[in-house]
């Protein structure tokens, strides 16, 4: 086995963890759930319960009746909060506008993220909602679970909350949605204590972590997402619980350019998965491929009839830089000259592969609108190895940090600290040269700020030298 | 060990520090991967796509894994994700993924486990007739709508999420279940412009966005704020302190520069911005994160804004359809919907789709220049007649 | 660690915003002390969260830190 946890982790049997039997937790048929009414009217929401699509309101009221039909002391938070929350929403449509306040005091001790105080502005109409904090749970990395977990976060999360969750959040945390201020250290307790499990990040922190499915599933990725990601996220536990940083810090890594986990678009500190070596060519199922025996894409189009595989159309004529050839049928790549788009690669995944020497691009910088404009990570290491003890890359990331807390302003991402100062002072900071591969266009205008170091004899001149050449 | 059943649990309030566990991080990864996994862990040679959301994997030692993908609605109870595990116990030994669209993935190492697992999930329903598990998701075809939280759980947004996917996702079902499109397109949807869902580089985004600016709450700013935070907020600096006629202190906004960002609201609460008529949707198009032949782009505002008209924004639905029939019949097989736009130009973009172009479509926040046109190449469109007519009087 | 945690407290105590950035407490105390490193400021923080004496603030995107009894310290409750 390539991975053991590097600690003990605690084992969870939800047979020893539970706190419903299977008598609690099968309570209600399919006819008394399409004969339930919650004790609000929600029309509009009950408008969301038809086609096809999975409908939030259709589980909600799943749960709202799973409440109702719990003993009194199989709670410790209100019966109706899932009924309120629905009433409160439909008020929301009909008002056009949200019915949460924040709340910034709540948290628990000693952590300075992972909870987000949210109350209710109609607490008299919705008492069972008057609190309602959200809990980020720490996700293990790529999202794979087994039911004992879940089992037993969901028998925590209805005893000591509301019972509604999102899997996921747009980070990738697993997100508890609603409960008591009261509620909040009892539950850190149980998941430290029972689940093993820490939570997620807010606020200032290095926020959660997230990957791709890498190796696990995936024949394109170039180096371990998962380890990775669980390494770091382990080693910079302080950074994600304590914030002192200017503003959120996200780190997401993808194995391929193909990005499924958006590191390029949505993390300040983007891990690409890439290789320096050759694409290794498979010759004899490129001919596969020509002859028809193979889908192209893995059969991602086979929805519609698109005709007989072309590979020069498909494949050579859209690869971005032409450096591919077929040649008495055998296919060429001119490496020297290719840009690791994964084009090739994904069209004809068993012919053509990634490289075999592997490591990440670094991008830096990506993030939403809020404040200065979207922004997309911009290369800044063109390739680092990825292995073990990762010594490497915490030596990058610390140092860009550093940069960070030191220049950046309160409340200012990594990407718009860069821009403020400049990508050569940037550069010069964490001590890398200036390449080519960092811009898509040498610089349009001629404003180049020079220092005066850069010019002999530096800036101090005499006035009178100069006069003795040029008269008045 | 079981879960507490005590109110507090094993918390002691008069000593918060005993027995506290901290920084312990997520659980490790390993101990979640079925066998077939971690048997295989970075071994896997290709993958093909058997049908609409049935993938499969091969490995170099000739193991295979099936997954079945299936759509969700990200916001979920613990009921559901009870009965996920009850699939996951009886065809999955007990395991269970899910993905960065918030799919859920079930695993199975053989064909006939993968038809067993296949009926089931179909087979199951809400009572109202919606499917829980739609199979889908997978190549030239939408995945799930990654989302925010909207009315159900935010503060700031500026409409709400899981209604408008759920209604985005009822009318896109088709193209969850076929792979008919010419390339992947990704929908995400985001409640406000902070975008918890960064949805910036997105095929079609949608988006919530404000339309009025703050207004001042002057009773209680002072008590409920830290004013300078508030002022220090605005990135337009259109807020200044200020004095109630009473002396107490507040803020004054300079509405002409608000750029409805709701940053203010963020760090004060007196400063709210959601309204009624002033809040609705602005679509984006044509972003894409991945590298694959063109480099990744954010996406472009097409629409500047559309009512909210809850439950099923019938005016986004609708829209976001005409993009889709569009590019569906116009792009090449593997041409993302950005890289079409820029093919055929945007201008014929407006052009096919029949979108109206406003002034609120071009830029004139920073760097506004970067998106303006400084080329004779351009293709004639009624726009391009409407313009120069009006310019020179042409016929 | 205790002279610094005596600057911090002083800095909270007496400045008149009630919330502060990280930053704003690095810079009030390397103003007193300039050998001051961040590291062990933010030490010295973690430690007076712990005593009780600093607590955070949080927006949800960023985080303040406090001092417990001064300007807004408890969320409503209802």
């Amino acid at each position: 086995m390539p991975f053991e946890p590097k600690e003990p982790q605690k084992e969870i049997k939800y047979e020893e963890t539970r706190i419903y039997t299977d008598a609690e937790l099968n309570s209600y048929t399919d006819e008394e759930l399409k004969n339930f009414r919650i004790k609000h009217a929600i029309p509009a929401l009950e408008e969301l319960e038809s086609g096809p699509w999975p409908s939030f309101v259709a589980d909600a009221k799943q749960e709202a009746l799973h409440r109702r039909k719990l003993a009194d002391n199989r709670m410790l938070i209100e019966r109706d909060v899932v009924e309120d929350m629905l009433g409160q929403l439909q008020d929301s449509f009909d008002d056009g506008e949200t019915h949460w306040k924040h709340g910034g005091i709540v948290g628990v001790f000693g952590y300075g993220g992972g909870v987000i105080g949210r109350y209710s502005d109609q607490p008299e109409k919705y008492p069972s909602i008057a609190h309602f904090h959200t809990i980020r749970v720490n996700q293990p990395a790529s999202k794979f679970y087994n039911t004992d977990f879940l089992r037993t976060i969901c028998d925590l999360w209805e005893y000591r909350g509301s019972g509604l969750m999102n899997l996921h959040g747009s980070t990738g945390d697993l997100v508890l949605l609603g409960t008591t201020t009261e509620q909040l250290e009892p539950i850190f307790f149980e998941l430290t204590h029972v689940l093993g499990q820490d939570i997620g990040g807010s606020g200032s922190n290095l926020r959660t972590p997230s990957c791709c499915i890498g190796k696990a599933r995936c024949e394109f990725a170039c180096y371990d997402t998962q380890d990775l990601c669980y390494e770091l996220t382990k080693y910079y536990q302080d950074e994600l619980h304590r914030p002192a940083f200017p503003y959120k810090f996200k780190i997401k890594f993808d194995g391929c350019p193909n990005g499924c986990v958006a590191s390029i678009a949505r993390s300040d500190m983007s891990f690409i998965g890439t290789w320096r070596d050759n694409i290794r060519i498979d010759q004899k199922a490129v001919k596969a491929y020509l002859s028809g025996d193979v889908e192209p894409n893995g059969g991602a189009h086979q929805g519609r009839d698109w005709g007989k595989f072309d590979i020069q159309k498909e494949v050579l004529e859209l690869c971005p830089t032409r450096c591919m050839s077929l040649v008495d049928n055998e296919l060429r790549i001119d490496n020297q000259e290719c840009t690791r788009c994964m084009h090739c690669i994904n069209v004809m995944p068993m012919a053509i592969k990634p490289g075999k020497d592997n490591g990440v691009s670094i991008l830096l910088g990506s993030k939403a609108p809020i404040l200065a404009g979207a922004q997309m990570a911009t290369l800044i290491v063109p390739f680092m190895k990825a292995e073990p003890p990762y010594d490497n890359i915490k030596d990058f990331i610390e140092k860009v940090w550093e940069f960070w807390m030191e220049e950046g302003k309160n409340r200012e991402r990594l990407g718009e600290l860069m821009q403020r100062t400049g990508l050569p002072k940037f550069l010069a900071t964490i001590g890398l040269p200036p390449a080519p591969q960092m811009v898509k266009t040498p610089r349009e205008n001629p404003y180049i700020l020079w220092q005066e170091k850069d010019v002999p004899g530096g800036w101090n001149r005499d006035i009178n030298a100069y006069r003795s050449r040029h008269k008045r | 060990m079981a879960l507490s059943l005590d109110r507090l649990g094993m918390y002691d309030p008069k000593d918060p520090l005993k027995d506290r566990l901290t920084d312990l991080g997520p659980r490790h990864f390993w101990q979640y991967f079925p066998l077939v996994i971690q048997n295989n862990y970075g071994r896997w040679i290709y993958h093909d796509m058997l049908e609409p959301g049935i993938l499969v994997h091969v490995s170099e030692t000739g193991d295979k894994v099936y997954t079945v993908r299936c759509g969700a609605a990200r916001f979920m109870t613990v009921q559901h994700v009870r009965e996920i595990c009850d699939i996951a116990d009886q065809y999955c030994e007990g395991y269970v993924r899910f993905t960065t669209r918030n799919n859920i993935e079930f695993l199975v190492d053989s064909l006939d486990k993968l038809e067993a697992l296949k009926k089931d999930l179909a087979s199951r329903k809400y009572v109202s007739g919606s499917y829980k598990f739609p199979i889908g998701g997978t190549g030239a075809g939408i995945s799930n709508i990654v989302h925010t939280q909207g009315y159900i759980h935010c503060h700031t947004p500026a409409t709400d999420a899981s209604s408008m996917v759920k209604a985005v996702s009822d009318e896109l079902f088709k193209y969850f279940q076929g792979m008919t499109l010419p390339a992947k397109v990704r929908v995400s949807m985001a409640c406000c412009l902070n975008m918890c869902g960064a949805v910036h580089c997105s095929d079609i985004a949608l988006l919530g966005n404000h339309r009025k600016p703050p207004i001042v709450d002057h009773q209680v700013i002072d008590k409920v704020c830290e004013i300078p935070l508030a002022v220090a907020a605005c990135p337009v600096g259109a807020i200044s302190p200020d004095k109630t006629p009473e002396g107490n202190k507040t803020v004054k906004i300079r509405k002409e520069r608000c750029m409805f960002c709701g940053n203010c609201y963020t760090m004060c609460q007196a400063l709210p911005l959601s309204d009624k008529e002033g809040d609705g949707v602005t679509i984006l198009a044509g972003g894409k994160i991945s590298n694959r032949i063109s480099m990744p782009k954010f996406s472009k505002v097409v629409v500047p804004w559309l009512p909210n008209n809850f439950p099923r924004f019938p005016e986004v639905v609708e829209t976001v359809k005409k993009i889709l029939g569009v590019y569906a019949s116009g792009a090449n097989k593997y041409e993302r919907l950005g890289d079409w736009a820029e093919r055929i130009g945007w201008e014929k973009f407006f052009e096919k789709t029949g979108l109206e172009f406003t002034e609120h479509l071009i830029d004139d926040y920073r760097l506004a220049y970067d998106t303006w046109r400084t080329s004779t190449q351009f293709k004639y469109t009624a726009a391009a007649w409407d313009t120069s007519r009006i310019a020179a009087g042409i016929e | 660690m205790d002279e610094l945690k005596k600057i911090i407290v002083e800095f909270a105590e007496t400045n008149k915003k009630t919330k502060f950035y990280f930053k704003d407490i690095e810079k009030a105390v390397q103003k007193v002390n300039s050998d001051a490193k961040m590291r062990d400021i933010k030490k010295a923080c973690t430690a007076l969260i712990n005593e009780g004496t600093l607590i955070y603030f949080s927006t949800g995107s960023s985080t303040m830190y406090g001092l417990k009894g001064r300007g807004i310290t408890e969320d409503p409750i209802t």
